[in-house]
């Protein structure tokens, strides 16, 4: 069975080699990589088929930082993911190594980004392969990932009645 | 970022089961008593009152006597719970996605500045 995946679909207004560099550069990560309340700081860029990714993600916004706490995470988490394509401006794919998660066992999470120009624009398309988790790929294989928020919607208008 | 936990395994078993996802759908249209489950299905009353059992004990569904019927109804709970883990995956990629956006807007703003003091400084 082939592993399901998210597709997310965005077009930026900015030349393709400016979100090229944004996705590809130490400057360019640390500028948006990291989650709402968290920033990023890079300490291993090698961009080749291979090559490391690493980043130390570190919570900075009050709640954030009580979030952590309060789950039992540190508040600076290294990061790693390697890259499996590098093909400038075109097609970049990587895989991050999660393991990091309390209570969840390590596993592998890949993402590849196709770029696209289109006039003054940059069109980007993210395929985000599921989660190792075999009943998450039961479920997304079952043709539920979609159905579940409709069905989430509709029950909990169903019980404010 | 949430790093909320991901649901219960009886929760994915539950609805792994064909019969059991029928039985959620017949369940939709509001609350039911079991005849009306089993006329829906085709199947016989044991085999609709042991899923709706393993139903119940995921948190799917609620059941209320009703004289001497018993009426079952959907919990949205689990289904949020389900939602919740599901899309949380989507949803720190696509807030990611609008940094990247005001990281490429702040560069051209940037670049544009810099422009500026290039022809002033002529």
């Amino acid at each position: 069975m082939s592993r399901k995946t998210i597709t997310i679909e965005r077009t930026f207004s900015a030349s393709i080699e400016d979100v090229w560099e944004l996705w590809t550069t130490v400057d360019g990560i640390e500028s948006w990589w990291g989650p709402e309340g968290f920033q990023v700081k890079v300490t291993k860029l090698e961009l080749k088929p291979g090559g490391a990714l690493h980043y130390d993600m570190i919570a900075t916004a009050p709640e954030q930082v009580a979030y952590m706490q309060k789950a039992g995470m540190p508040l600076s988490q290294p990061c790693r993911a390697f890259y499996t394509e590098v093909a400038p401006t075109r097609r970049l794919a990587f895989t991050c190594i999660v393991d990091f998660i309390p209570g969840v066992d390590e596993y592998e999470s890949a993402a590849t980004v196709e770029l696209t120009a289109r006039g003054a624009d940059t069109h980007i398309v993210l395929t985000l392969e599921a989660m190792h988790n075999e009943q998450w790929t039961k479920l997304m294989a079952m043709g539920w990932e979609s159905e579940l928020g409709k069905l989430a919607a509709l029950l909990a208008k169903v019980n404010r009645k | 970022m949430q790093h909320s936990a991901a649901p219960r395994d009886d929760v994915f078993q539950s609805l792994a089961d064909p019969m059991r996802r029928r039985i959620v759908e017949v369940l939709l249209a509001g609350e039911r008593p079991v005849n009306d489950i089993v006329a829906e299905l085709d199947i016989h009353q044991s085999g609709v009152s042991r899923h709706l059992r393993i139903l119940n004990d995921a948190g799917f569904v609620r059941v209320r006597a009703d004289g001497a019927r018993r009426l079952y109804a959907l919990r949205a709970e689990p289904f949020q719970e389900l939602e919740a883990w599901v899309s949380r995956y989507r949803r720190l990629w696509e807030a990611r996605l609008d940094r990247l956006a005001v990281a490429l807007e702040r560069k051209k703003a940037g670049r544009a500045e810099e422009h500026k003091d290039k022809e002033r400084n002529r």
